[in-house]
């Protein structure tokens, strides 16, 4: 090799860290969440989804995706105990705008389903947009096998959540009694079959052991109406308020800390997110989680 | 007329059926689920002293017993779905001709007997009549029978066939349909299945014995609309052509023709389903009908010194059932629908239909009928199993069916402000007082606005020494309304930890108040 030609290579390689580390940077101006505010539901979702690049970012052509609300009990929208409708149909629309196959909808609920789909208006409003809104089948649940659950080693979850390409989870902000704050990992019970019941002692622990298992691709919070007491069930307007957020993450765990912030809540309070945080399930750092906050006002 | 007899038998079965279907949520029909259960004629004779409104929703009925006296017993052939039920399982088990069932004619008084001892009970406000009424059963046994085995038929073999690959999606397409508009969101299960399908059977199996055995013998809304076409200006007209070949007199549905002279018609027991018109033969067609008036009748079977017997057997019934324990302890687990009158009236008004329970099966799956616990008139009644199910906060349905007002339809505010029980823990199964582990799914379900459980935080020293801050449920009395999701949602397997009783229970006895 002649001098020339080795300063020649050396002179390039050096450029390619450069390079590297500028598109390493490039990417690190996509946030890790982004939390937009005062508008409405539709327009929230299109604001944040803007900031990762759009819908397409997450989801490929010919996708089957699973969008994944509550509608765990039979409450009109206006009490909060469910996921705000205009905002699932909001999401299955952009689903298919980014050329997804085919959206599927559902949750194991609480009370009676057809009840809870039908006055959720979460049914109607998917349906308008060509969702496939399915009830529940028992037969349809696959024993998941957690190899290395603390107190869980298997169980069951239900067989579309498994076989979708892509899982979009979308809870809504509620006060819980049981575990402080409802969020998206909290959501994901939907998708699990068993004696739900059984989960509540201990109930940190053994919902991290599954929900590890289950991550989604992309979570995103419905803060529009939030429900501050009397959770999860609610029934009463006076404990509902009218926040018009939403928080949008691909990290589930990201996504639920900054949600803390709509009830003015310190991790300590919530004790699945801080099992979630000490195991090291959350995708990013949240202590230097990188927010985008828009407020359209 | 055979022919359209047969029409407007199917046309009544399937409707029957199709309003049966119907009554499941969301229930926004244009006709009532129980419209034609409001089709027995029993109900306006025992409900007419008690109360003009309800008897007015009995129309339908109230015209039958108008038609009756001009018409005869055209209830019993053409409309009652129970009857038609009996023509196809006779058909079916080959009953006998009258030739053969000849000796059980001599039962026919039974079922005015069976009547009188209804009408003497329900002076003593003991309603046997409502076990008895043929629609009634058909409901029930709808209900509580054939629909629960065909749905877990259909689910069964649904779910089977979608484990072959090139019938999943088929398969699964029906599956949903059914799921949609037949089945419930699960199998239902019912207490009693045992006892009201022998009730139901043995009316179909009596088939065995004779021709609608049931209507002739034992149908106590069958004597009622036999007693009033005594007098029928319709007729049936034997010409004297007639050969005399007995053939409709062995035939006849009702062995309504007497043996002796077929050129009569027993009046009272006449169904006028116009069988004896199609089995004259052709060439002759003796048998005509017209609208006239004969003096010819035949009286009701059932003389002083049968109702006598009847009185003496009721009067013995009422002590029977009077004397029987009454014990507090059971009493304790009779919670009824939310808008149930008071509990005597209840079991008074209530004709074991089973049309709530029907509803509520593709609701909250809490009602049940009733078994006996300390009294014969519990049995088959309505009562709320929360183990098993629980009262759906946001549903009104079983008032809205319920065809006598035993439930009154309450508006949903009323009903989420009327208690049907109160819920207790039990602590010694209660998972935080048993094991001090946190659980509340009972706090966490309760659906009243302001939480009827709620729960105080508590420190609690462990074996090890250690500390620990658990949860532990109670119970508001005046916020609870005994909805029962506490004891169904208790993730104990068997036994809950939370349990609700009849105390503190409202009753209605009318909607005004």
């Amino acid at each position: 090799m002649k001098r020339r030609t080795f300063l020649k290579g050396t002179l390039a390689a050096s450029f390619i860290p450069t390079v590297i580390t500028r598109n390493l940077h490039a990417q690190d101006q996509v946030p890790h969440a982004v939390w937009v505010e005062n508008a409405e539901p539709e327009q929230l979702l299109n604001e944040s989804l803007k900031v990762f690049g759009g819908m397409s970012a997450f989801i490929s052509p010919g996708e089957v995706v699973v969008v994944k609300p509550n509608i765990g009990w039979d409450r009109a929208p206006q009490f909060a105990a469910t996921t705000n409708p205009d905002l699932i149909k909001a999401i299955v629309r952009s689903c298919y705008e980014a050329g997804a196959k085919k959206v599927l909808v559902f949750d194991h609920t609480c009370n009676n389903p057809r009840r809870c789909y039908k006055n959720s208006k979460i049914a109607e409003l998917a349906e308008s947009v060509d969702a496939e809104v399915i009830q529940v089948r028992k037969n349809r649940y696959e024993n998941l096998t957690i190899a290395d659950g603390k107190l869980i080693d298997q169980w069951p979850i239900y067989q579309d959540y498994l076989e979708a390409d892509k899982i979009i989870n979308v809870p809504i902000a509620k006060h819980h009694s049981l575990c402080r704050v409802t969020l998206g990992m909290k959501n994901l019970m939907g998708v699990m079959g068993g004696n739900r019941g059984s989960l509540h002692s201990d109930f940190d622990i053994k919902l991290i052991d599954i929900v590890s298992k289950i991550m989604p691709d992309l979570t995103i919070i419905d803060g529009y109406r939030i429900l501050t007491s009397n959770g999860p069930v609610g029934g009463n307007v006076d404990d509902v308020v009218l926040k018009r957020t939403l928080i949008v993450s691909p990290c589930l765990v990201s996504a639920d800390y900054l949600a803390l912030d709509l009830f003015n809540l310190d991790v300590k309070e919530v004790g699945y997110l801080k099992e979630a945080l000490a195991r090291g399930i959350s995708k990013y750092d949240v202590k230097r989680l990188q927010v985008q906050r828009i407020n359209l006002a | 007329m055979v022919r359209s007899r047969r029409i407007v038998q199917i046309i009544f079965l399937c409707g029957f059926i199709l309003l049966f279907l119907s009554a499941r949520f969301p229930y926004e029909n244009a006709l009532d689920a129980d419209f034609l259960i409001r089709f027995s004629p029993l109900v306006p004779l025992f409900i007419l002293p008690e109360d003009i409104s309800l008897f007015l929703s009995f129309l339908p009925a109230v015209i039958i017993l108008i038609l009756t006296p001009l018409l005869g017993r055209f209830f019993c052939g053409w409309i009652c779905p129970l009857g038609t039920t009996l023509d196809v399982s006779g058909k079916m088990l080959k009953s006998p001709s009258n030739k053969l069932s000849e000796k059980w004619s001599k039962l026919r008084y039974l079922k005015f007997a069976i009547l009188a001892g209804c009408i003497i009970l329900a002076l003593f406000a003991f309603n046997l009549w409502g076990f008895l009424d043929p629609l009634s059963i058909f409901n029930r046994a709808l209900t509580v029978v054939i629909y629960p085995l065909f749905t877990l038929f259909s689910e069964v073999s649904l779910l089977a066939l979608t484990e072959i690959s090139w019938l999943e999606k088929p398969a699964y397409f029906l599956y949903d349909f059914f799921k949609d508009f037949i089945m419930p969101e699960e199998q239902i299960f019912l207490q009693q299945v045992f006892w009201i399908s022998i009730f139901f059977l043995l009316i179909i199996f009596l088939e065995k014995l004779s021709r609608r055995f049931w209507c002739r013998n034992l149908c106590p809304a069958g004597a009622l609309l036999g007693f009033l076409s005594q007098w029928r200006l319709y007729e049936r007209i034997v010409g004297n052509e007639c050969p005399i070949c007995n053939k409709c007199q062995t035939e006849c549905k009702m062995n309504a023709i007497p043996k002796a002279d077929v050129a009569m018609t027993d009046k009272v027991e006449c169904i006028e389903c116009f069988n004896c018109g199609s089995q004259c033969p052709p060439k002759t067609k003796a048998i005509t009908y017209r609208w006239c008036w004969r003096p010819y009748h035949s009286g009701v079977d059932y003389d002083r010194r049968k109702f006598i017997h009847t009185s003496a057997a009721s009067i013995f019934a009422l002590g029977l059932i009077s004397i029987g324990l009454k014990d507090r302890k059971k009493q304790q687990n009779l919670i009824r629908p939310p808008g149930a009158l008071p509990e005597q009236e209840f079991l008074n008004r209530c004709i074991r239909c089973q049309a709530c329970v029907r509803i509520c099966a593709s609701n909250g799956r809490c009602l049940q009928p009733d078994a006996i616990h300390s009294s014969a008139l519990e049995l088959w009644a309505p009562v709320a199993l929360m183990r098993e199910g629980y009262c759906e906060y946001n549903c009104i349905l079983c008032g809205q069916v319920c065809p006598t007002e035993a439930i009154l339809p309450l508006d949903l505010k009323t009903k989420q402000k009327t208690p049907i029980g109160l819920a207790y823990f039990d602590k010694n199964l209660c998972i935080p007082f048993a094991e001090h582990r946190d659980c509340i799914v009972c706090e966490e379900h309760c659906p009243t606005p302001d939480k009827a459980i709620k729960f105080e935080l508590l420190e609690k020293v462990l074996p090890d020494g250690s500390k620990k801050l658990v949860k532990y449920p109670y119970v508001i009395r005046n916020l609870c309304i005994g909805c029962g999701i506490c004891e169904m949602k208790c993730p104990l397997p068997d036994a809950p930890g939370v349990f609700v009783t009849t105390e503190n229970q409202k009753r209605y006895t009318s909607l005004l108040t």
